[in-house]
C-alpha cells in the first residue's frame, strides 16, 4: 500500500581528530603547458599566428592578384618600409595630435554637460534629450557640415571628434552618478561630507566603472571617426597645412590612389595596432588597478 | 562576560539623576514614494540614556528603520522634535554614526583601513594619517580583522564587511551608534557570532547603540531596553528592559516568557481579527 520511501535510521558516527591528512594533494602546482594555456596571451597569440599563416598559404597557392590581395610577408615588408621611408610614424603622430585635441575639449563638455544635468532636472532633460537625439548620428556625417563651418583643416575633425566624444562620456557618467547606491551617499554624509568634497571623494569614485566606460567608449568611437575623416578629407588637410604628411587615414587612402596595395594593407595595420594598443596598454591598465581591483567590475 | 557585568551596567539609569543622551519627543515621520505620502511613524517618543543599548522592535511596516534615519538626519520630522545632547538634529553628521544592513556601505574602491581612516579624517576625529591609521588598526584588532587590513570590500564574506562597518563606526566614537538590522543580512550562525561579539565590544567601552530589528530573540540579546512599535503607521505599545538577558538566558524561563509577551504585542491584533473571523464563521455555520 504504502509506496512512500522510509527513513533509514543510521548508527551516528564521530570522525574525531581530522588532522592528519595526508591522502592525496591539497594544492598541486600547475604544469608549464597548463600554465601557458592558461594565459589570455598566448592563446591569443597562437590565433593571430594562425591567421597570418592561413593569408600567406592562400595567396600564395591561389594567385590571387597582388592589387586585389597582397602578400602577407608583402605587407609586412611594406609596413617596415612605410615607417623607415614614408614618415609613418609623424603621419601616426599627426592623428594623434588631432584626436587628443578632440578628445580633450570633448572632456570638457562632457563635464559641464554632466554637471548640469546632476545638479538640476532641466540639465538632465537637457542631456538625455540631446544624447537619444545626437548619438546614433554618425560623426563623419558632420564632416562636410564641419567644413562648411571651419573650412578646411583640422578644425573640421577636431570637431566631428568632439561629437563622438561628447555623447558617450556624458550618457555613462551621468548614468554612473545615477546608479551610486543610496547607502554609499548616506555614508558619505554621514561622515559629513558635502558640496564638492562629496563630490570629488564619493560620487566620482563611486561611479568611476561607468565614467571608465564612457572615457573608453568615447575614445574608440573618436578613433574611428578620425581614421575615416582622414580618408574623405585628409589629403585636403594634408596640403592645406603645407607639409606632405596628413595623417594615418590620409596614408590608407593616398596608397590607395597610387595602387601601392600592401601599404593600404600596411596602414590599416597601424589603425588596428595604435588602436589596440591604447586599448591594452592605457585602458586595461587603469582598469586592473581601478575598477577590477576593487572588485566593482567582474572579469 | 559574566551575567553579573551585564545587570550591573545595564540597569537604566533613572531619569533623574542623568540627563537623556537621545530624546525622541512625539515624532511623526513621513516620506514619499511614487504615488503616495507614507506615514511611516506617528508620535513616536522614547528616551535613549549614555550606554544603553536601545533596540527598536516591531514587524516589518512599523517605521522603525525610517526612524532611525531620522534620528540620523537623513529625514526630517512632520512634527515633533528630536534631540541629541539637547541639540536638535537638523542633518547627517559624524557624532551619529550609521551601520547599514546593506553590504555595499563600505566604499568599494578602499581597502578595510582605509575605509576607516577615511572616514576618521573626513568626520573630523583625526587630524593627521598616521594617528587616523593608529586608530583604525587598533579597531580592526578589536573586531579581529588583523591581517585584513589591506584587503579591499569585495573579497570579505558578508560577517567580515559587517565587522569592519562596525569598527568603522566605533572608531569615530559618536556619541551614539546607530544599528539598522546589521545582521538581517547574514546567515544564522555568523549572526549569533556577531551578536555574541557586539556584546563584547559594548563590554570594552559601554557605548551608546541605538538598534533596530525585527527579530525578537535579536532584540533580547543584543538590547537593554527594548521600545516595541505596532505597525501602518509606526506607534510605541510598550518599552521593556532586557538588560539581563544575554545568549546564555536563551533556555531561561524568563526568556521565554518576555519572548512571548512581546511576539503577543506584536501579534494580538492579529489574533484578534482571526478570532473575529473565526467567530464569524462560526455564526454563520
Amino acid at each position: 500500500m504504502s509506496t512512500l520511501p522510509q527513513t533509514v535510521v543510521r548508527p551516528e558516527f564521530d570522525a574525531g581528530d581530522l588532522s592528519e591528512a595526508s591522502h592525496g594533494d591539497v594544492a598541486r602546482k600547475l604544469s608549464l603547458w597548463e600554465k601557458l594555456v592558461d594565459m589570455d596571451g598566448v592563446r591569443k597569440l597562437t590565433i593571430l599566428i594562425a591567421l597570418m599563416m592561413a593569408w600567406e598559404i592562400y595567396t600564395r597557392l591561389s594567385g590571387v592578384s597582388e592589387y586585389i590581395l597582397p602578400k602577407f610577408s608583402d605587407t609586412a615588408v611594406a609596413l617596415y618600409d612605410a615607417v623607415l621611408n614614408d614618415q609613418l610614424l609623424i603621419m601616426i603622430k599627426n592623428s594623434m595630435t588631432v584626436l587628443l585635441t578632440g578628445y580633450a575639449i570633448g572632456l570638457v563638455i562632457a563635464t559641464l554637460l554632466t554637471t548640469a544635468a546632476i545638479m538640476t532636472r532641466f540639465g538632465s532633460d537637457v542631456l538625455s534629450t540631446l544624447t537619444a537625439m545626437l548619438n546614433p548620428l554618425p560623426a563623419i556625417a558632420l564632416l562636410p557640415l564641419a567644413l562648411l563651418w571651419f573650412g578646411l583643416g583640422s578644425s573640421s575633425v577636431v570637431f566631428t571628434l568632439l561629437h563622438s566624444v561628447i555623447w558617450p562620456v556624458a550618457l555613462n557618467a551621468h548614468t554612473g552618478f545615477m546608479g551610486v547606491s543610496e547607502t554609499q551617499r548616506m555614508v558619505g554624509r554621514n561622515y559629513g561630507l558635502k558640496g564638492v568634497s562629496y563630490v570629488t571623494k564619493l560620487l566620482i569614485p563611486a561611479a568611476f566603472p561607468s565614467i571608465l566606460m564612457g572615457l573608453k567608449v568615447g575614445w574608440a568611437y573618436a578613433w574611428r571617426t578620425l581614421i575615416a575623416a582622414e580618408l574623405v578629407f585628409g589629403g585636403a588637410i594634408a596640403d592645406t597645412s603645407g607639409t606632405q604628411s596628413g595623417g594615418l587615414g590620409w596614408f590608407v587612402f593616398a596608397n590607395q590612389m597610387d595602387l601601392r596595395i600592401p601599404y593600404v594593407f600596411a596602414g590599416l595595420f597601424t589603425v588596428i595596432l595604435v588602436g589596440v594598443l591604447v586599448e591594452s596598454l592605457i585602458f586595461s591598465t587603469i582598469e586592473s588597478r581601478t575598477v577590477r581591483r576593487w572588485g566593482m567590475q567582474s572579469s | 562576560m559574566t551575567q553579573g557585568a551585564h545587570t550591573a551596567a545595564g540597569n537604566t539609569p533613572a531619569a533623574a539623576a542623568v540627563d537623556p543622551l537621545l530624546d525622541v519627543d512625539g515624532v511623526t515621520l513621513q516620506y514619499k514614494t511614487k504615488e503616495h505620502l507614507i506615514t511611516a511613524t506617528y508620535r513616536v517618543g522614547f528616551k535613549v540614556y549614555p550606554a544603553d543599548r536601545f533596540v527598536l522592535l516591531g514587524p516589518s511596516g512599523c517605521g522603525k528603520s525610517t526612524l532611525l534615519k531620522g534620528v540620523a538626519g537623513y529625514l526630517k520630522p512632520v512634527e515633533g522634535n528630536m534631540r541629541l545632547k539637547g541639540v536638535d538634529i537638523k542633518e547627517p553628521g559624524p557624532d551619529r554614526v550609521m551601520v547599514f544592513q546593506e553590504f555595499d556601505q563600505l566604499l568599494p574602491w578602499k581597502t578595510v583601513k582605509e575605509n576607516i581612516t577615511f572616514a576618521l579624517m573626513n568626520g573630523g576625529r583625526c587630524k593627521t594619517q598616521s594617528e587616523a591609521n593608529d586608530i583604525a588598526m587598533e579597531y580592526i584588532k578589536k573586531v579581529k580583522l588583523d591581517r585584513f587590513e589591506d584587503t579591499y570590500p569585495h573579497m570579505l564574506s558578508g560577517g567580515m564587511k559587517q565587522r569592519v562597518s562596525i569598527a568603522r563606526g566605533m572608531a569615530m566614537e559618536p556619541d551614539i551608534l546607530l544599528m539598522d538590522e546589521p545582521f538581517a543580512a547574514l546567515d544564522a550562525l555568523t549572526r549569533l557570532q556577531m551578536q555574541e561579539e557586539l556584546l563584547q565590544l559594548w563590554e570594552d567601552t559601554h557605548f551608546t547603540v541605538l538598534f533596530v530589528t525585527h527579530s525578537i530573540e535579536e532584540a533580547l540579546i543584543v538590547g537593554s531596553r527594548i521600545l516595541v512599535l505596532s505597525p501602518h503607521p509606526g506607534q510605541v505599545k510598550a518599552e521593556l528592559n532586557a538588560h539581563h538577558l544575554t545568549h546564555a538566558s536563551t533556555g531561561d524561563p524568563e526568556f521565554g516568557e518576555l519572548k512571548t509577551k512581546i511576539h503577543n504585542m506584536l501579534f494580538a491584533d492579529r489574533i484578534l481579527e482571526d478570532e473575529l473571523a473565526a467567530a464569524a464563521a462560526e455564526a454563520e455555520g
